[in-house]
């Protein structure tokens, strides 16, 4: 445990305890805000290129005088942040005020304490608790609240049809998402994030990588379940009923500019991020290399699991701009009637599975 | 129970379809491209006839440009316009057909014509040009036309005049010159 060991390593922790825990604590987090940030504006940047050659243009391409965007429109995502936090940040008069200013932070602290339990490496990890799955997938689940009080504090029918279906969407979602992680912790016997990518080193039959999706049948059902689920909960399209521009504006976030809107935007892709990577561990060994002891080392884990998990997000990327957005009967008859039956087959059929071969 | 699984591998498989296509146009960008970066390039003008008779009917609607040194200032152009864009100011000059170098001024136009009068002041607005190139027909010495396309010779194709400023629309062809300057060479019989 990273806070842990910083406060030992601390020379005077018994002297002054709350200042050097929140010494510790600022440390573990800087570093992660500015990941998030960073790689904010790689995807943004990503998602408007991508979206625009499946679409057969060229994207942003940085025309016109001076330092407008530079080549290739690279700049473009820190034009849009800079823009973003420039705007006047407009408070409807018959808003609640509280709730309204609560809200986006509420939304971005559940995509940012998601990233304290994700093993970037062998070990670099901020915290390795033995629930860390556990804890991931509640804390998760704490920006449907954030997306509710948008919803609700905003006092605009747009906002509360949309905070009422991401609600509705996101509770739903998590059943299967949460049951298909359970067919993992069944299988790996255990919660710790690292106890499951280490469970996943080495090959099958030393061809295959021995990871989870290829383990048996079940799970690489449930590797799909559970990430289909995920992009439900981050409320990308095709699941994106809550925010449907075509019907409700921009859903919970209708009344936010600036920066608000901003950290909307930033959880957004953080939670894309979380879902990866909690898909990357659970499912694709983490930082395990693909080809066993090819580029194995700790530093070369780092990559591995950045560039799993950016490959997923190029997944999501690519759902995105293909496909169509669902109706809010259909969401839910996916959810209930495939995902569900579906995964608590998942459940029984690794149950027996780790009893006669594992 | 069969319509069920079937649904499944509808979706499924249409999902892979339209996936597999979205790739294809992502790969393919290079040759599938249809966005034109406009200042950079442009799309192939068009060779323009639309005219009744292509050899003689042929223009452009493009900026109006005047050959000052052709213009004799009779006013036709000015007249015929249809929504009163150029604006001219004439003075009769003391001696018909003679150049006067230091007001910028050509006694003998291109066709032979000895002007008798001074232009001194020559004024399209093209934020007002509604292009109907109606001024063209009547000028006796074709100084007044559309540029580019048959015209090419004369001036280059100029259709992208787009200012920051309306005032900048107004293009004014006359030489600059002081009215001073100007009055030293009207004839007398006016003043």
């Amino acid at each position: 445990m990273t806070v842990d060991n910083l406060i030992n390593w601390f020379p005077f922790g018994t002297e002054w305890p709350v200042l050097t825990f929140v010494t510790a604590v600022i440390i573990c987090a800087l570093p992660v805000f500015l990941f998030i940030a960073v790689y904010a504006l790689v995807a943004i940047y990503a998602e408007l290129k991508i979206s625009s050659f499946m679409q057969d243009k060229v994207g942003p391409m940085g025309q016109g005088v001076g330092l407008h965007a530079w080549k290739f429109g690279i700049l473009q995502p820190v034009a849009d942040a800079l823009k973003l936090i420039l705007k006047e940040d407009i408070i409807p008069d018959l808003a609640d005020k509280k709730l309204f200013v609560m809200a986006p932070f509420v939304v971005f602290v559940g995509a940012f304490i998601s990233f304290a339990a994700l093993p970037f490496g062998q070990n670099i990890i901020i915290a390795d608790m033995n629930i860390g799955i556990f804890y991931i997938l509640a804390v998760g689940s704490l920006s449907v609240i954030g997306i509710i009080l948008a919803g609700w504090s905003s006092n605009n029918k747009w906002s509360l049809y949309g905070g009422m279906r991401s609600a509705a969407q996101i509770i739903s979602y998590e059943i299967p998402a949460g049951l298909s992680i359970i067919s993992i912790v069944m299988l790996t016997g255990t919660l710790s994030m690292q106890g499951i990518i280490e469970f996943q080193s080495g090959t099958i039959w030393g061809v295959l990588p021995n990871w989870i999706i290829f383990n048996n049948p079940f799970s690489f059902i449930a590797f799909f379940i559970f990430f289909i689920s995920g992009v439900a909960e981050c409320n990308r399209t095709p699941f994106d009923i809550p925010e449907a521009e075509s019907e409700l504006v921009a859903g919970a976030f209708t009344e936010y500019s600036g920066m608000r809107y901003a950290f909307f935007f930033l959880s957004e892709y953080a939670e894309m991020f979380v879902i990866s990577a909690i898909a990357v561990t659970a499912f694709l060994g983490g930082w395990n290399s693909p080809i066993s002891g090819f580029m194995n080392s700790s530093g070369w884990g780092v990559f591995w699991f950045m560039l799993k998990s950016l490959s997923l997000i190029f997944l999501m990327i690519w759902f995105r701009w293909t496909l169509p957005r669902l109706r809010v009967d259909q969401l839910m008859s996916i959810c209930w009637k495939v995902f569900l039956p579906f995964s608590l087959v998942n459940i029984f059929g690794v149950g027996i599975w780790s009893l006669l071969v594992g | 129970m069969y319509k069920y699984f079937n649904n499944i591998f509808v979706a499924i498989s249409s999902i892979l379809k339209g996936m597999s296509i979205t790739w294809r146009h992502m790969i393919n960008i290079r040759k599938g491209n249809v966005t034109l970066q406009y200042p950079e390039e442009r799309w192939p003008r068009p060779e323009r006839d639309i005219g009744f008779d292509l050899d003689s009917y042929n223009v452009i609607r493009s900026r109006l440009h005047v050959d000052i040194d052709d213009c004799i200032g009779c006013l036709k152009c000015e007249r015929v316009c249809p929504v009163q864009c150029i604006k001219i100011v004439t003075t009769k000059a003391e001696t018909k057909g003679e150049d006067l170098p230091d007001i910028g001024h050509t006694g003998i136009t291109s066709n032979g014509t000895k002007k008798a009068l001074i232009v001194s002041r020559f004024d399209i607005d093209m934020s007002e040009c509604c292009y109907c190139n109606l001024c063209v027909y009547p000028c006796p010495e074709e100084c007044i036309y559309m540029t580019g396309g048959p015209n090419s010779h004369k001036h280059p194709i100029d259709y992208e005049f787009s200012q920051y400023d309306r005032n900048d629309l107004i293009y004014k062809f006359a030489k600059d010159v002081d009215d001073e300057k100007i009055s030293k060479y009207v004839s007398k019989k006016i003043k």
